[in-house]
C-alpha cells in the first residue's frame, strides 16, 4: 500500500456501551511520541456503536483527529466487520503506521488486518521507538516465553502495524478536547459477518479475575504448595483489596483456576504493586508481571530468580511472613 | 467430518537457559515438544471425532526434518494422517509467509485427498515465537471466516459452536463451515496415546511436501523474500537490579519493616 | 504409669545448656508436635521441644535425660500414619528438621552421606543432580529420611528396587543412654556380628535416634515410561499383576486401584487425567505400571510386550504415558489419593497391610465382602507389585467413639485375615502407637517378647518413645 500520509494511528476499541476501552487510550502515550516523530498527526479511530463518550476520550487524551465508524453492527466486535471497516479506512486515508491494543479482540483482528493488507504485523510489542536513519517504527517485542528480546522492522511494507498489551504504557494527560472528528460511512451488511453470538456465559460476580486493571495483586506459585495453601494468599490479597493472581505452576497443578494465571500464557500485568509469595521467577512468569511499579518476592530459597528482579525481598517460609504481613496490615488499617 | 489441524514443534521453552558468559540462549538439549497449543487443538478435533465417528483428522506441519518426531505423537495421540511442508526455500519466513505456505500447502492436501477440509484447527501461539498471527493469517489467505482462544468446539447443524474465552467470563460462538478456530488451554488434557497408536505410529508413512510439490506457491511470497518484518536484532533481557532484602529478628518485626517500606514507597 | 519425672526449672536449665537457643516450652510449643498425620490415635502435647542441630547435641540432651528419666520422643517431618512420633507421656520431643545438610557424595563407592532431617524429596532432587537415583520413593515427598528409616519406607519403586533397609549403608545413632555409636559401613556385604543397624531400620525410633545416616545410590535410569491399563473388573485387573512376575517383566512401579478412589483424587486435583470410559464401557479400576531402562529404544520392545500381555489378559486398552508432562500428571493424580480422601472426610484411619503376591486378589474380594457390615466407607488401593495395599476407613457423619469402635474391629477381622494368607499386618507405615495392640495378637508372646528383650537392651530405662512398637503403655 502506498502511504499519503505520516500519520500514527491507534485504535480505540469500544465496549457495547460506545465507551472507550482503557488500552486504546493507553496507546496514544506512545502513539504521540511516535507520531511527532514521524512528522504527522496523531489519529485514534474509533469503530463501535453510539460512540461519542469514547471519541470524547480519544480527544481529551491527545489525539489530534479521530475517525468514527459508528454502526449498529459495530457493537460488538466480529472479525469480518472490525477487519473489513479497518482495511476500508486504511486503504483511504493510508497512514504511516498503526497501533492495536493487544486485547483478545485486538490479537485476532491485528493478523487477519496485516494478511489483508499484504504486511507487516509485530505484536505483543513492549517497547517502541523510531530508527532515526530510516524513519521505521523499530518492534521490540518477547519471543522464547520471555527469555529472548526481537527488535523488528517492516521496511518495505505499509501500514507497519504492531499490537501491543494493555498496561505496558500508563495513559496520558488529560487535555483539551479539540480533536477534529471525521464520520466515515461505512456499513458491513449482515451477511458477511459470518460469526453470531449465540451465548454469553459471564462467570459469578465473585469470580471475574481482574489482573489487568488490578493495582495490587498478591500471586502464588509452587511455593503455596496446595490448595489450602491459597487461603493466606486470599487473606493478604482481601487486606489489600488486591486481585489474587498466580503462576503456572500453581495453575498447572489444579490449585487455582487459569484465570488467576500471570505470565507468558497467562495474563500480562503491570500493577502498582505485585507480592509474589512461593513463586520462583521462571522467565514466563517474569514476563507477565516485570513491568509492575513495584515487586515484593517472598520464598525459602535465596538462589530464587525472583529475587533478582524484586524491589524488596524476604527469604523464608511464606506461611510465616504473609500472615504476619497481613496483621501488620490491619493493624495499621484500624 | 474432515479437521485439519496444523501443529509446529518447538523446544520445550520452559527448559530454555540462558548461557552466562556469552548471554546466548542455550539452545542445546533443550527438549523439542509439540506446541502445547496444538496438542490443545488436536485434543479438539479428537473429541468431535468421539461423538462423529466418522470424521478424518489430518495433522500439517512447517519445519526441518526432525519435525517428523512431532507429527509421529500426533499421530500416536490422535491424527490419521500426517504431512511434513520442508523445503530450505521456505526457511527465513515471518508469519505472513508461513501462512501463505500453510494455506497453499493445506489447498494441496485437499488436492491428495480428495477432500475438503471443513475446519482448520491451529493453536492460538507458538511457544517459540508467541505472535499468535499465523492462525488468523491462515483464515485470512483461506478466506475463511475465524473464531480465536477457543475452549472447546461442538458440531452444530450450521457449522460449529466454539465456547471461547471472553474477557469476563465466556462465550458461545456459531461459525459457518469451513472455519478456522484456534485454540488456548481448556480445563482438560490432551488425551494418552494408545499403546496400538503409538506402534503404528512409529511405522507410519508421512508425507514430504517441497516447493517441488507445492507447484501452487509463488516463492516470491515465501521465505525472506516473502516476509514483510525483519529480525533488526535479538538480545538477552537485563536483569532488573536486585533490590532490598528484609531479614529482622523475628517474623513480626519483618512484617512491620516490609510494611513501612511498602507504605513509604506509597503502594500501600 | 511408667516411672518418669516431671521436667523441673533445673532440668530445664540443664537441657537449655545442652541445646542454648533451641529449647522450646510453655506456650511456644508448636501444637503440631503432639500428633503426626493420625490424630485419631490420639495427641499429646509434649512438655518441652528442642529443635536439635548436631549428634552431639542430641547427645547432651539424651545423658540429661537418662539420668533424670524423662521421655523422649523423636520428630522428623511428623508425616507418620501411626502415632509413631506423638509424644504419650509427655516429655522432650527432639525435632530434627534442622539437621537437613546432604553433608558429601561418595560417587565411586554410589553413596551419599546425609544429616537424618533432609527431606526424601530434597535428596532424590539432588541426587538427581549427580546423576543419581536414590531408589526408594515412599509417597510423603516431604518426610526426613530419618523418619524413612525409622520406618523402613517402602513406596511405589519397591516392587523393582526394594524398600529403605536395601539402602542404609551406615548410621550415626544416639543410644537411650546419651552415648553416640556408629553401625555399618559403606561395603556392599557383611557378615561381622549380629546385624545391629538392621535392628534399627524400621524401629520406628524406639531403639535410638538416627542423626546420619549413608545411603546406597544407583545410576538414575535414562528413560521411564508409564503405561495405564484401565479394567472393567478389579478382579481381572488384579489378577494380571502375578503375570509380570512370572514373564520376567522387571516394572520399576505398579500400583492399582479402583475408580472411586480415583475420583476423590481428581476432584481434589480439580483436574481430570484419567479416562473413565473406553470405547462406551465403564472403567472400574486401573492398572498403573512404570518400566525405566537406559534408552527409549530399549523400552519399546518391552513396553510392547508387556502391552500385549495386559490386553490380552482382559485390559480395555493401554494407554503410553512417555513424556514428562504426562508422567507428571498420572503420578501427580497417583500421589494425592490420600490427600482426595483427607479432604472429603472427617474421620479417618487406615491400614497397610502386605500379603503374597497371589493373594491380593481373594483378600480385595474378603475386603469387599466385609466392609458391608460397618457403618464408614472403605477405600483403597495398593502396591499391587509386592501386595502391600493402602486400606482407608472413612467417615463424615458417625460419632468418634462409634467409629473407632467399629474400625478396631473391622481391622482386627482384616488383620486376622492378614496372617492367614501368610501376611504381615504393615508393608510399610509401622506400628507406631495406633497398631500395638493388632501386632501383639499378629506376631504371639514369643516374638513379641524376643522384640521386648531387644528393646531393653538399647533402653534399659525404658525411656526413648515409650509406647510404641511392642511396648504398650503399663494400664493404670
Amino acid at each position: 500500500m502506498e502511504t499519503k500520509t505520516k500519520d500514527l494511528w491507534v485504535l480505540l476499541e469500544t465496549n457495547e456501551d460506545g465507551t472507550a476501552k482503557n488500552v486504546g487510550i493507553e496507546l496514544l502515550n506512545p502513539g504521540r511520541r511516535l507520531a511527532n516523530k514521524q512528522g504527522g498527526k496523531l489519529i485514534s479511530v474509533v469503530i463501535g456503536c453510539h460512540t461519542d463518550a469514547a471519541v470524547q476520550e480519544a480527544s481529551t487524551h491527545g489525539a489530534d483527529q479521530v475517525i468514527v465508524v459508528d454502526s449498529e453492527e459495530f457493537k460488538r466486535y466480529t472479525t469480518d466487520a472490525y477487519t473489513a471497516a479497518l482495511a476500508h479506512v486504511l486503504e483511504k486515508y493510508a497512514p504511516t503506521s498503526m497501533l492495536i491494543g493487544a486485547t483478545p479482540n485486538g490479537r485476532d483482528l491485528g493478523p487477519r488486518l496485516s494478511c489483508r493488507l499484504g504486511t507487516g504485523l509485530t505484536a505483543d510489542c513492549t517497547a517502541l521507538d523510531i530508527d532515526e536513519a530510516s524513519g521505521n517504527i523499530e518492534w521490540t517485542r518477547p519471543a522464547f516465553g520471555g527469555n529472548l528480546m526481537a527488535v523488528i522492522l517492516c521496511p518495505d511494507h505499509r501500514p507497519q502495524l504492531g499490537t501491543v498489551r494493555p498496561g505496558v504504557f500508563k495513559k496520558p494527560d488529560i487535555c483539551e478536547d479539540r480533536a477534529e472528528v471525521i464520520r466515515e460511512n461505512f456499513h458491513v451488511p449482515t451477511n458477511q459477518i459470518r460469526t453470531t453470538l449465540l451465548e454469553t456465559i459471564r462467570e459469578a460476580a465473585g469470580e471475574i479475575v481482574d489482573l489487568e486493571g488490578a493495582d495490587i495483586i498478591v500471586s502464588g506459585g509452587r511455593g503455596v504448595g496446595g490448595v489450602e495453601g491459597f487461603k493466606v494468599i486470599r487473606e493478604l490479597a482481601d487486606v489489600l483489596g488486591a486481585t489474587v493472581g498466580a503462576s503456572r505452576a500453581a495453575v498447572d497443578e489444579g490449585w487455582i483456576t487459569h484465570s488467576h494465571q500471570v505470565g507468558q500464557t497467562g495474563k500480562t500485568v503491570g500493577p502498582k504493586l505485585y507480592i509474589a509469595c512461593g513463586i520462583s521467577g521462571a522467565i514466563q512468569h517474569l514476563a507477565g508481571m516485570s513491568s509492575s511499579d513495584v515487586i515484593v518476592a517472598i520464598n525459602k530459597d535465596f538462589d530464587a530468580p525472583i529475587f533478582g528482579i524484586a524491589d524488596y525481598g524476604f527469604v523464608g517460609n511464606l506461611f510465616d511472613i504473609v500472615p504476619a504481613l497481613t496483621a501488620e496490615i490491619k493493624k495499621a488499617k484500624a | 467430518m474432515n479437521i485439519l489441524v496444523c501443529v509446529k514443534q518447538v523446544p520445550d521453552t520452559n527448559e530454555i537457559k540462558i548461557d552466562p558468559v556469552t548471554n546466548t540462549l542455550v539452545r542445546d538439549g533443550v527438549p523439542s515438544i509439540v506446541n502445547p497449543f496444538d496438542g490443545y487443538a488436536l485434543e479438539a478435533a479428537a473429541r468431535i471425532r468421539d461423538d462423529v465417528p466418522d470424521t478424518k483428522i489430518v495433522v500439517l506441519s512447517m519445519g526441518p526434518q526432525q519435525a517428523e518426531n512431532a507429527l509421529r505423537e500426533c499421530l500416536a495421540i490422535a491424527a490419521d494422517k500426517a504431512y511434513l511442508v520442508t523445503d530450505r526455500a521456505f526457511g527465513g519466513s515471518d508469519t505472513l509467509a508461513t501462512s501463505y505456505i500453510l494455506s497453499k500447502s493445506i489447498a494441496k492436501v485437499e488436492e491428495l485427498e480428495g477432500a475438503k477440509f471443513d475446519a482448520v484447527f491451529c493453536g492460538k501461539q507458538a511457544i517459540d515465537g508467541d505472535t499468535a498471527q499465523v492462525g488468523p493469517e491462515i483464515a485470512e489467505h483461506l478466506g475463511y471466516p475465524q473464531v480465536t482462544y477457543a475452549l472447546e468446539v461442538k458440531p452444530a447443524a450450521d457449522g460449529l459452536h466454539v465456547y471461547r474465552e471472553a474477557e469476563d467470563g465466556k462465550e458461545v460462538i456459531g461459525v459457518q463451515l469451513p472455519c478456522l478456530v484456534t485454540f488456548t488451554k481448556p480445563s482438560f488434557d490432551p488425551r494418552f496415546p494408545t499403546i496400538k497408536r503409538k506402534m503404528a505410529a512409529r511405522k507410519a508413512q508421512i508425507a514430504q511436501l517441497t516447493a517441488a510439490e507445492l507447484t501452487n506457491i509463488d516463492l516470491a511470497h515465501a521465505g525472506l523474500k516473502g516476509s514483510p518484518t525483519r529480525v533488526k536484532r535479538t538480545y538477552v533481557p537485563p536483569r532488573k537490579e536486585a533490590g532490598v532484602v528484609v531479614k529482622e529478628e523475628t517474623t513480626e518485626a519483618s512484617a512491620q519493616k516490609l510494611y513501612e517500606l511498602l507504605n513509604k514507597a506509597h503502594v500501600i | 504409669m511408667e516411672n518418669y519425672n516431671p521436667i523441673t526449672q533445673e532440668i530445664l536449665t540443664e537441657l537449655e545448656k545442652a541445646a542454648p537457643g533451641h529449647v522450646i516450652t510453655g506456650a511456644d510449643v508448636n501444637p503440631d508436635y503432639s500428633r503426626d498425620e493420625m490424630p485419631i490415635y490420639g495427641t499429646r502435647m509434649p512438655d518441652v521441644t528442642i529443635d536439635v542441630q548436631s549428634t552431639e547435641e542430641v547427645a547432651a540432651v539424651m545423658k540429661i535425660c537418662y539420668e533424670h528419666n524423662i521421655p523422649v520422643t523423636t520428630r522428623g517431618a511428623g508425616t507418620g500414619l501411626v502415632g509413631g512420633c506423638t509424644p504419650v507421656c509427655g516429655g522432650v520431643v527432639l525435632c530434627t528438621m534442622r539437621m537437613n545438610k546432604i553433608l558429601s557424595y561418595d560417587l565411586e563407592n554410589f553413596a551419599v552421606t546425609v544429616q537424618s532431617g533432609v527431606l526424601l524429596q530434597q535428596l532424590a532432587e539432588d541426587a538427581l543432580k549427580h546423576g543419581c537415583m536414590y531408589p526408594p520413593d515412599p509417597g510423603e515427598k516431604m518426610a526426613t529420611l530419618g523418619g524413612n528409616v525409622a520406618t523402613n519406607a517402602g513406596g511405589m519403586r519397591a516392587v523393582k528396587y526394594g524398600a529403605t533397609r536395601d539402602y542404609v549403608r551406615a548410621m550415626t545413632v544416639v543410644l537411650p543412654t546419651g552415648e553416640i555409636t556408629h553401625f555399618g559401613g559403606t561395603v556392599s556385604k557383611t557378615s561381622s556380628g549380629y546385624s545391629l543397624i538392621n535392628l534399627l531400620i524400621g524401629s520406628e525410633g524406639t531403639l535410638g535416634i538416627i542423626t546420619e545416616l549413608t545411603l546406597k545410590l544407583i545410576p538414575a535410569p535414562q528413560a521411564t515410561i508409564s503405561l495405564m491399563a484401565p479394567f472393567e473388573d478389579l478382579a481381572v485387573c488384579i489378577s494380571v499383576v502375578p503375570k509380570f512376575f512370572m514373564k520376567h517383566f522387571r516394572p520399576q512401579a505398579l500400583e492399582f486401584f479402583e475408580k472411586e478412589i480415583l475420583i476423590s483424587s481428581e476432584e481434589y486435583l480439580g483436574k481430570q487425567v484419567f479416562p473413565r470410559k473406553i470405547d462406551g464401557t465403564d472403567v472400574g479400576a486401573y492398572l498403573l505400571v512404570t518400566f525405566d531402562g537406559e534408552s527409549m529404544d530399549e523400552l519399546n520392545s518391552i513396553v510392547e510386550s508387556a502391552s500385549e500381555m495386559l490386553l490380552e489378559e482382559g485390559a480395555l486398552d493401554v494407554l503410553v504415558a512417555d513424556t514428562a508432562p504426562k508422567l507428571k500428571d498420572i503420578w501427580a493424580t497417583r500421589s494425592s489419593f490420600l490427600e482426595g480422601i483427607e479432604e472429603q472426610t472427617k474421620l479417618l484411619d487406615e491400614c497397610d497391610v502386605v500379603v503374597p503376591v497371589n493373594k491380593i486378589a481373594p483378600y480385595v474380594e474378603y475386603v469387599n465382602e466385609i466392609k458391608q457390615n460397618y457403618d464408614f466407607e472403605v477405600k483403597y488401593f495398593g502396591h499391587a507389585g509386592d501386595g502391600n495395599l493402602h486400606i482407608y476407613t472413612c467417615s463424615t457423619e458417625m460419632e468418634e467413639a462409634e467409629f473407632k469402635k467399629q474400625v478396631d474391629q473391622f481391622l482386627s477381622t482384616l488383620y486376622q485375615k492378614t496372617i492367614e494368607l501368610g501376611g504381615q499386618i504393615s508393608g510399610e507405615h509401622g506400628i507406631g502407637y495406633g497398631k500395638v495392640h493388632f501386632l501383639e495378637n499378629a506376631l504371639g508372646p514369643v516374638n513379641m517378647d524376643l522384640m521386648r528383650g531387644i528393646k531393653k537392651a538399647f533402653d534399659p530405662k525404658l525411656i526413648l518413645n515409650p509406647g510404641k512398637v511392642c511396648m504398650s503403655l503399663m494400664k493404670k
